[in-house]
């Protein structure tokens, strides 16, 4: 099925998406991938486009690197995260199958925070609590098709789909730390080896 | 005018306007500046330096000596608090030597004094510091009588008492800073009496804090330092009966003004961080030392931190700076104290140089000043004119975008106040006209509005459950059909149908030919 059908189909039928996509050849990563440019793209609009009572930060604050990288990198980190996490404990999702889910799982986000967003245009700071609440609800949409697609793709219950969800959160914690971690030795490693070259110039 | 000599004008103005402050920074130290959305921009500066009292000028005075204050009396004559000399030396109008107050010995002498008050009649109060007492001469030099430490129940017996800076109100009530004293200001009366203290600075709330004294025993809390509220450094008194106070070690609010019972009238319910914003970091917080006031309610405050003068307008806006820390003319080494004459002119004391800065207001500081002080009357749309001015000569000043779109705001030009408050960065006053401005479109538009709400209605109460039901029944009948022709294929092929799309039956009925 095309992304178009498959975003329509999670809107208003999460429950049967998460079944149907276990079916084989359903999982497409392509779609996928499509998905989150289309969140990116939606972050980086309601930025620009909010009304400017609501924009939070000036134009020049705005670095759309930063903002992909605020996206792709916790989306990517909890997949893999989620996946290690699910797999070791006894988990039935494939990790293709997360990837497609997490990323379908943003849906709510790249289509309800438009409109949101047009509605700053319109309306002023007196009225800030319904951009508010019209924002946490479609967060909390979200949140429940994490939710959802963690119990239904591995076949848990409720309660263990929360635990393993705080398990992949704390995983997720895991890899930053480890990469952050990485990216220090290199970083200690590249400036040893350069010192060492200089040296060596500078003596010989 | 044509436009290519429209043009050329425009030029000419901006280039004089770039050329002047320029040309003139060779004999600047320092550049002016103001913020803009919190940032630093360059602006044009306020005050230029003007000429140093340093006593060597005449001999009569002899040289200064670690001057420490100063203070303007209504009729133009100067006292500056000669501090290592141990007297206090009156000058005229004119600058030249009168007498000089603080007796050789006897009980009239004086021993380092940091500040004066005069009052109208000539009267002379000096915080005679290391004495521990505020000294009284006449108006001819002559010492009258000193008002020594004050005792009460409510000072206690350890209070060391160290007069720094002082003012007299109305009642001839004395308020009293005294060095390291953290309980507020101290109110002496006529007779020397202790009145109680006065404006006292509090100690805010605080989570670290709660959970320090939560978590650690009784021994471990003593051994921490004690938490005091912070002191008043310098203080000065306007024509109402406001206090004007400057505080040490705090972050915001450096600068109140107190009303008679106390309370901070210039930062009602914000927490603003007065001085510079970021340049100086976390761990260099302004230290303001000395600050006076301008009838008009323009408050100019001196940062020790910095060796900077900051001016703010009287709602605590920020209008300019100036100075620095340096040894060109303009620049001080150690600044201990500011006042303001009649004339609008600043006079800074250096105490590490021995001498006091005169600085005097440019052409652009002028037009500010006159501008700002009709917006805080609220007097906008006089001041737009002001404001547009200010503008032209410098296109940073973030204080005359706000106040032109104030201006327009009341004149009911929302939309035009719109674009003023969106330059100046200003979200809260935007928000407001855009409401106002919204509320007008809408009703100049009505007909538009109106016919619009009634179609929806309609398409909402009567189109769209028809459009939903023709959907599900042409579903239905996809499905049905799809239904009849795949119960004649194999298991394989009719999952394929699960599309439930009507657009399906096509391809599929052609397949079926080929095979």
């Amino acid at each position: 099925m095309s992304t178009f059908a498959m975003m329509g189909r999670i809107l208003a039928k999460p429950f049967d998406f998460f079944e149907e996509i276990q079916e084989p050849g359903m999982v497409r990563v392509a779609q996928a991938l499509y998905i989150v440019a289309l969140a990116y793209l939606v972050r980086m609009l309601t930025l620009y486009a909010a009304g400017f009572s609501y924009q939070s930060r000036e134009p020049y604050e705005i670095s759309a690197v930063q903002e992909l990288i605020w996206l792709v990198v916790p989306w990517a980190t909890w997949c893999v995260a989620h996946w290690a996490v699910s797999a070791i404990l006894d988990g039935e999702g494939k990790f293709r199958e997360i990837v497609y889910g997490s990323a379908f799982a943003l849906v709510p986000y790249a289509v309800c925070m438009i409109p949101v967003t047009l509605l700053t245009r319109i309306l002023s700071l007196d009225e800030s609590g319904t951009v508010q609440i019209l924002t946490l609800a479609i967060y909390a949409w979200v949140a429940w098709l994490v939710l959802l697609k963690v119990k239904i793709l591995h076949n848990f219950n409720l309660g263990k789909a929360l635990f393993i969800i705080s398990l992949s959160i704390v995983g997720m914690l895991i890899v930053w730390f480890a990469g952050i971690l990485l990216f220090g030795l290199a970083n200690q490693f590249i400036s040893f080896v350069t010192d060492i070259a200089k040296e060596l110039r500078l003596r010989a | 005018m044509n436009a290519a000599s429209k043009c050329k004008a425009l030029f000419v103005a901006l280039l004089v306007s770039v050329l002047l402050p320029t040309s003139a920074s060779a004999t600047i130290p320092y550049h002016g500046y103001t913020y803009s959305s919190d940032r630093e921009v360059r602006s044009i500066a306020g005050y230029v330096y003007a000429g140093s009292i340093d006593g060597t000028e005449d001999p009569a005075i002899g040289a200064l000596n670690r001057p420490e204050s100063l203070y303007f009396a209504e009729d133009g004559m100067l006292y500056i608090v000669d501090s290592g000399n141990n007297r206090i030396v009156q000058l005229d109008r004119d600058r030249r030597y009168v007498r000089s107050f603080g007796d050789v010995e006897g009980p009239g002498a004086l021993s380092e004094p940091k500040g004066v008050y005069v009052k109208a009649d000539g009267t002379v109060y000096a915080a005679d510091t290391k004495n521990g007492r505020i000294a009284v001469f006449d108006a001819a030099g002559a010492f009258v009588r000193d008002s020594p430490k004050p005792e009460s129940p409510l000072i206690g017996s350890t209070f060391s008492y160290s007069p720094s800076k002082l003012v007299l109100d109305k009642r001839d009530y004395m308020y009293v800073v005294s060095e390291g004293n953290t309980q507020g200001l101290l109110q002496i009366d006529p007779t020397g009496q202790f009145r109680g203290f006065y404006g006292a600075n509090h100690v805010g709330f605080s989570w670290s804090r709660l959970f320090v004294k939560l978590i650690a025993t009784e021994a471990q809390q003593r051994k921490l330092s004690a938490i005091v509220p912070a002191e008043f450094s310098n203080l000065e008194l306007d024509a109402e009966g406001f206090m004007y106070t400057t505080t040490l070690g705090e972050e915001v609010n450096q600068l109140k003004r107190l009303s008679p019972v106390g309370v901070d009238t210039l930062n009602l319910g914000t927490a603003r961080p007065y001085g510079d914003l970021y340049t100086v970091g976390p761990f260099a917080m302004a230290s303001f030392i000395g600050v006076t006031v301008s009838p008009e309610g323009i408050i100019s405050a001196l940062d020790l931190q910095t060796s900077k003068v900051f001016q703010y307008d009287k709602l605590g806006n920020f209008l300019f700076s100036f100075g620095g820390t340096g040894e060109q003319n303009g620049l001080f080494v150690t600044p201990s104290d500011l006042k303001q004459d009649a004339n609008g002119n600043l006079y800074v004391v250096d105490r590490g140089r021995n001498r006091i800065d005169m600085f005097r207001t440019t052409p652009f500081a002028d037009l500010v000043h006159e501008a700002s002080t009709l917006y805080v009357d609220g007097r906008y749309s006089e001041a737009e004119a002001l404001w547009q001015e200010v503008l032209r000569v410098n296109g940073n000043y973030e204080m005359a975008y706000i106040a032109i779109g104030k201006a327009m705001y009341k004149a009911e030009r929302y939309r035009d106040a719109m674009d003023y408050f969106e330059l100046a960065g200003a979200r809260a006053d935007y928000s407001v006209a855009f409401k106002e401005y919204r509320k007008e479109y809408v009703r100049e538009h009505f007909a538009v509005f109106a016919i619009g709400a009634i179609l929806l209605f309609v398409a909402l109460r009567w189109g769209a459950p028809r459009l939903i039901r023709a959907i599900v029944v042409r579903r239905r009948q996809a499905i049905e059909q799809s239904g009849v022709q795949a119960s004649g294929q194999t298991d394989g092929e009719a999952s394929s149908q699960g599309s439930g799309q009507a657009g399906a039956q096509g391809p599929g009925a052609g397949k079926e030919l080929t095979r």
